[in-house]
């Protein structure tokens, strides 16, 4: 080898017969690119929020009236055994995953992911855990109730296979998101774009590296207790037997601990959007980028050892309770922290009221009654009265859906023209988020005055004399009007995916995160090159280094054949150029003519 | 502005229609009435903790509504780029932490009263010692009584029917609650199914534990939840204060019966429980006699069958 062939030089490569393109298809569903796998997850889980809308939907047709016999109980015990996971496993989580994946690595000005046929399988082990789990209803649907608790999901007292199908699907789907997990974590940890250091990571990203930890810690707990569960069932295990000196409070544990987890991944997902759009409508900074992340770890690392807040009632030593709820009394504080930044934020800017930054209020003023509601029942007596009552699960569903649902459709309303190049229709959208907001409540307020009385949740009817009536006709009438505004807006989103309006230019909505950077939606690769990364706004940097350049520049005289740059490019030079589309919003630092 | 007060009075009508819509009796937003010592402790643990998180999402409120009001976009309006100083959130994490604290050191107070046994009152059945509720103890640990686990002397079954605290266990199954009172014979308890029978202002202290799935004790009116788990025993106690019918219901999801898998506490006079007990042990005393004539004839006939067959 002579020494002429050690120097690099630019090498031009032909290839001889490029393969025809195949149908779009094959193409987005084998795709290992992270922006083609995180629509699927977003698509897939947009339609079990629908499924999940419909079927509490048909529970509150059955709860509508005392005694009533339109649905019977085995179906109705099938519907309350696969519409909380449907809800969680199958929507809400994955939604808040597809968002994250499609962003995480715009935001961090990576080119991909670390892992992307990983993050691909986890698709499809989350998509084959959805079949498993709805196939049975071919067959046997599961109606061992929310969480399979043994011994009821044993072999003894529920004998037909739709127990297996919940416990393998719904352990096939945690799987899937345990290797998005591990190519969450591997991407943050390693492809963040030079500059982009901690301190200046956004922090929807903030909030995905604790999700992704979460996932990390306790998916693999939750797969364990329902493998188990299933040796338990159909391998003569006894972990959770307790005939045999196994221990169902056990799996009590492991369920509950899982459970928790879920409902702070649902929470930090929404917390990370929210502490993205209000920053970019009020035009302001974030009030405190340091409490915002310092409370998504906070939150990470107290909240699941809190997990049996809800567990007061079960046998466990005194002590175990009471460290439970000073953990869950704990989580007061960044929280608090949380909602005080986000006013903060609002605080002397101008808060520009769209969309995206509606749903974001709303999802802060739902997440705050549950969150309150959370912390009144973190003290051990008032959990004695309201575990397992209406009351506790409105209070749940107050996050879950202030949280998930309306804090997930703020983000899909917010990166909607990143996903596709459109805006999300706002009219309705609006009008999607006035039925949620009126149906939350009204479903909400009289199931928690209810739970008082001592209503549970997921029995198939109460009883006449039981003075419920009143309550649960109204609150079926807000769950109505709630999922009517869900389904309208996912409609809303269906409808705009194709024929929404076109965005104004790449950043519609003058963002300062490096997403905004790239095109809509963005190109294969992401970017052609990623700018200069000095602080957690770079491009506000860049806009105000081109509003800067242009002002300083004075036009010389005398030569008038040569025409006056708008701006003076360099500090996008070194960047951009090629990815633009030409003629785009002239507010759009990469649109600065280049000289 | 009209839309927005139009929108105000819309929200207001929805929320009176929601609380309006309730029952005049359930209006008081509160736990039902208590009456049993422990009940009023969760009762007033409600209204501590409700009223801290009323405070809380009214103030949280004002804040955004103000903050969203006053600076929401405007003509002219320009942000003004201010973000907090190191430590300028200390207040706020201070403010927060003492509030968690409070909470959390009522809530250890508020625990151990709830689970304190009361001593019987002057109506009441016998009268002796106060005890504390709420140790577990696995099957195995409870079979000497619960004692094993709260270190007291074992009461002697005779005399328990005439002393408090009442001891009782509740055994819960698919979907019927069974209570096994102190005393009867050896080895054969007395028991009823459904409807527990107490005497009025005497602890009665329940062993609760469950020979199938998982169910919940609840009277709502006489304490809070207490998981009847198989395996485990859990305690839980009260003290009625008046005589009455009480009615509990199991909340865990337990299969298609969860709805029926009620609970009746009947709370009678001294002198009507011990009769009550007393019957039932005849009763039952009764029925065995009759089960066993009826076994030893089914026998005979039985051997007179064979004979005849064998013939």
């Amino acid at each position: 080898m002579s020494r002429e062939n050690l120097i690099a030089r630019p090498e031009v490569v032909s290839r001889q017969g490029v393969p025809a393109p195949r149908p779009a298809w094959i193409e987005r569903t084998t795709s290992g690119d992270h922006k083609q796998v995180s629509l699927l997850y977003i698509g897939t889980a947009l339609s079990f929020l629908a499924l999940a809308a419909v079927e509490f939907m048909l529970i509150r047709l059955q709860l509508i009236v005392p005694e009533n016999t339109m649905i019977n109980p085995e179906i109705f015990d099938q519907l309350v055994s696969v519409a909380p996971v449907s809800l969680v496993v199958l929507g809400l989580i994955p939604l808040a995953l597809g968002l994250i994946g499609f962003i995480v690595p715009l935001q961090i000005g990576s080119r991909g992911v670390a892992l992307p046929r990983l993050n691909q399988f986890s698709y499809w082990l989350y998509l084959a855990g959805a079949v498993t789990l709805y196939a049975s209803f071919l067959y046997q649907a599961p109606d061992t109730g929310t969480t399979a608790l043994p011994p009821l999901s044993d072999t003894v007292f529920s004998p037909t296979n739709g127990a297996d199908a919940w416990i393998v699907g719904t352990a096939l789907a945690i799987s899937g998101f345990v290797c998005f997990a591990i190519n969450l974590v591997a991407t943050l940890t390693r492809m963040r774009a030079p500059g982009v250091a901690w301190r200046r990571l956004p922090l929807f990203s903030w909030a995905a590296t604790v999700i992704g930890y979460l996932l990390l810690v306790l998916g693999p707990v939750m797969i364990a207790a329902l493998v188990m569960l299933e040796i338990d069932r159909r391998f003569d295990g006894v972990f959770f037997d307790p005939g045999d000196g196994g221990a169902p409070l056990l799996y009590e544990h492991f369920s509950n601990l899982f459970f928790t987890g879920t409902y702070l991944i649902v929470l930090l997902a929404a917390a990370g959007a929210i502490s993205e759009i209000l920053p970019t409508f009020a035009r302001k900074p974030i009030f405190s980028h340091r409490a915002v992340a310092g409370s998504f770890v906070a939150i990470g690392l107290i909240g699941p050892l809190a997990w049996m807040q809800s567990m007061y009632e079960a046998p466990l030593a005194e002590g175990l309770t009471i460290i439970a709820m000073g953990f869950a009394l704990a989580l007061a504080v960044p929280i608090g922290v949380l909602v005080f930044t986000w006013i903060a934020t609002i605080w002397e800017g101008a808060l520009e009221l769209r969309a995206p930054s509606l749903y974001a209020l709303v999802a802060i003023s739902t997440m705050v009654f549950g969150l309150a509601g959370e912390l009144a029942y973190s003290v051990i007596p008032v959990g004695w009265a309201l575990d397992n009552t209406t009351a506790s699960q409105a209070d749940t569903l107050y996050v879950l859906v202030g949280a998930g649902v309306i804090g997930g459709f703020a983000a899909l309303h917010y990166w909607f023209p990143k996903l596709c190049g459109r805006l999300l229709g706002e009219g309705i959208g609006k009008a999607a988020l006035g039925l949620m907001l009126v149906g939350i409540h009204l479903y909400a307020i009289p199931m928690i005055f209810a739970g008082l009385d001592g209503q549970a949740v997921n029995v198939f009817e109460y009883f006449d004399d039981s003075g419920l009536d009143g309550y649960n006709l109204v609150a079926s009438f807000g769950a109505f009007i709630l999922a009517l505004g869900i389904l309208l807006e996912l409609g809303n989103t269906a409808y705009s995916w194709n024929n929404g309006l076109s965005a104004r230019g790449h950043d519609p909505w003058g963002g300062s995160t490096l997403e905004w950077y790239a095109l809509s939606p963005p190109p294969p690769h992401n970017f052609d090159a990623v700018p200069d990364v000095r602080s957690s706004e770079p491009l506000r940097d860049i806009r105000e280094a081109v509003v800067r350049n242009a002002e300083a520049f004075v036009a010389p005289t005398g030569l008038e054949r040569i025409e006056a740059p708008a701006a003076d490019p360099e500090p996008v030079a070194a960047s951009d150029a090629g990815d633009r589309a030409p003629g785009s919003d002239p507010d759009d630092p990469g649109n600065a003519p280049v000289a | 502005m009209s839309r927005r007060k139009i929108l105000f009075v819309s929200a207001v009508a929805l929320l009176a229609l929601a609380v309006g819509a309730s029952p005049a009796h359930a209006i008081e937003l509160a736990p039902p009435e208590p009456h049993s010592p422990n009940a009023e402790g969760i009762r007033s643990a409600y209204w501590v903790a409700m009223v801290t998180a009323v405070i809380l999402v009214f103030a949280i409120h004002a804040a955004l509504i103000a903050a969203v009001v006053r600076y929401r976009e405007r003509r002219g309006r320009e942000p003004r780029r201010v973000a907090a100083g190191r430590g300028a959130l200390r207040p706020v994490v201070g403010a927060l932490s003492a509030l968690a604290l409070v909470l959390f050191v009522y809530g250890v107070f508020q625990t151990a009263e709830v689970r304190e046994v009361e001593a019987a009152g002057p109506d009441g059945l016998g009268s002796t010692q106060s005890a504390q509720v709420g140790v577990r103890g696995s099957i195995a640990a409870a079979a000497g009584g619960l004692d094993s686990a709260t270190g007291e002397t074992p009461l002697d079954d005779s005399e328990a029917t005439q002393t408090s605290p009442l001891l009782i266990d509740a055994i819960a199954q698919q979907w019927v609650w069974r209570f096994e009172y102190p005393g009867g014979r050896p080895g054969q308890r007395t028991f009823t199914y459904g409807e527990l029978v107490v005497p009025v202002d005497t602890p009665v202290i329940l062993d609760v534990t469950s020979t199938d799935v998982l169910h919940t004790w609840w009277v709502p009116a006489l304490g809070g939840q207490v998981q009847a788990a198989p395996g485990d025993v859990s305690q839980t106690w009260f003290k009625a204060d008046e005589v009455g019918r009480y009615e509990g219901r199991s909340t865990i999801f337990s299969g298609t019966g969860t709805p029926v898998m009620r609970s009746w506490v009947k709370v009678v006079s001294v002198p009507e429980y011990q009769d009550y007990i007393e019957q039932l042990n005849l009763d039952l005393e009764e029925a065995q006699g009759a089960v066993a004539e009826n076994q030893e004839e089914q026998q005979t006939s039985g051997a007179a069958a064979a004979a005849e067959g064998g013939s």
